[in-house]
């Protein structure tokens, strides 16, 4: 299957733009430089999520659930756990996708894992705090009772597949509240964040095993 | 040069199969009760499938579908989606009229979308073509023939109680899919087996995520405008 390329880039722009903004940042946040401040700091992230899925067709948003764990610089696992269970796994600059099948998590070779790579290089810039410095995204950055950092696409390499992706940060809190990437006018997907804990210890083999 | 035009009858003939023969009920009563198994929608529904899809033998990916189907109007409304949300597919047919909302590449190319909104068909729709045979196979299962405008025949066919299968032939006896629909109490769409053979012969396992009786408008449709 040629999607994954495709695949690929979307997931990496929603994994990004979810590592990058689940940063504990100040409520005196104001500014992309103070973001880029702040997440000097992280170590790790963990968190679980509730993904809802609206579409014209669907009578009730689609809810998917998972979990996900970073750890600087560049390991990240992103997993659904229901309805459909699937992981991607980056580890020391190797990436992995799997997927359920027969019952057990299978690797999933058909990916394009050279777009993977290409994302992944932006991010680098992301987890630095440059939101406002990665040319394939436009961002800014609106103060009010929560921060909300909209990210546009440039270009036409999102063309027909993001409009924009809108994250919004608790000030109160101080991590990230939610991400809603824009499809289109019909289309989005909410992601909610749960049980969010910034530099906690996690095992090594949370990046290696997919059991 | 003469051996030509024998040679591509020869193909064709070779690529053509026999159909398994459909034996009639003995006794005019029975032929007069016979039922045919209709595994088929009674109401427009809503249906969202986990999908394992296999080709050449080797697990492809997963995705998700999802598909409202009305069998009074055959309507067909369709997308195909990552686990993550993305949509890589979004088309409907209606009165034979295909409309594509959304397709990235590849399901932008040839007949994807048409391909996919036929097999739905094949799956949730009784057959629209002339009933030809109906009563039991040699292996003791009820089974009705219908061939189609274009040729196609299309067999329905009742093994066990938990089990119907659904074979689309093409005119000349090819099989193109068979599907297995098992179900359980909850649902005739558990779990469907699509196999189907183009160029590339493919396997579908679709899993059952959610169903539910649509409704003529989906509510909450106009709530869905995003702010600009």
């Amino acid at each position: 299957m040629l999607i994954f390329p495709t695949l690929h880039r979307y997931f990496y722009i929603l994994v990004c733009s979810l590592l990058i903004l689940s940063l504990p940042f100040a409520a005196s946040a104001d500014s992309f430089e103070q973001l880029r401040k702040d997440s000097a700091n992280i170590k790790t992230i963990q968190a679980r999520f509730v993904q809802k899925k609206f579409m014209k067709i669907l009578a009730k948003p689609l809810i998917s659930e998972g979990r996900f764990y970073y750890a600087a610089p560049d390991s990240f696992r992103w997993e659904y756990l229901k309805p459909l269970r699937s992981a991607v796994i980056t580890y020391k600059g190797d990436t992995r996708r799997y997927i359920l099948s027969s019952g057990k998590m299978i690797e999933d070779k058909a990916g394009g894992m050279q777009a993977m790579k290409i994302v992944l290089g932006e991010v680098t810039g992301w987890m630095s705090g440059k939101f406002d410095q990665n040319p394939s995204f436009a961002a800014t950055l609106k103060e009010g009772t929560n921060t909300q950092i909209t990210l546009t696409p440039v270009g036409k390499s999102m063309s027909g597949m993001i409009e924009k992706i809108e994250i919004t940060v608790s000030k109160k809190a101080a991590v990230v509240k939610s991400v809603k990437i824009i499809e289109n006018a019909n289309a989005f997907t909410q992601i909610d964040f749960t049980d969010v804990e910034i530099n906690k210890v996690i095992s090594s083999s949370v990046f290696q095993d997919v059991q | 040069m003469k051996c030509i035009p024998l040679l591509i009858v020869t193909f064709f003939l070779a690529s053509c199969s026999t159909m398994p023969a459909i034996n009639p009920p003995m006794l005019s009563a029975a032929q007069k009760n016979f039922t045919c198994p209709s595994p088929f929608l009674k109401e427009k529904y809503q249906l969202i499938h986990a999908i394992e899809i296999t080709a050449a033998g080797n697990v492809q990916g997963a995705i998700i579908g999802i598909t409202v189907a009305d069998p009074s109007t055959r309507f067909v409304s369709c997308a195909i989606m990552t686990a993550e949300g993305m949509v890589l597919l979004e088309a409907q047919s209606e009165k034979e009229k295909l409309i594509v909302h959304r397709a990235l590449p590849p399901f932008d190319s040839g007949d994807f979308a048409q391909n996919m909104i036929d097999d739905i068909k094949l799956i949730y729709f009784t057959p629209q073509g002339l009933m030809q045979k109906k009563g039991k196979l040699s292996d003791g299962s009820t089974a009705c023939r219908w061939q189609e405008e274009n040729g196609d025949f299309i067999d329905v066919i009742a093994n066990k109680p938990e089990s119907t299968e659904i074979k689309k032939y093409s005119a000349c006896g090819r099989l193109k899919r068979n599907i297995k629909l098992t179900q359980t109490a909850r649902n005739p769409y558990s779990s469907i087996e699509l196999q189907g053979s183009e160029m590339v012969d493919y396997n579908l396992l679709m899993n059952l995520i959610e169903a539910q009786p649509a409704e003529s408008e989906l509510p909450g449709k106009e709530n869905l405008k995003v702010k600009k």
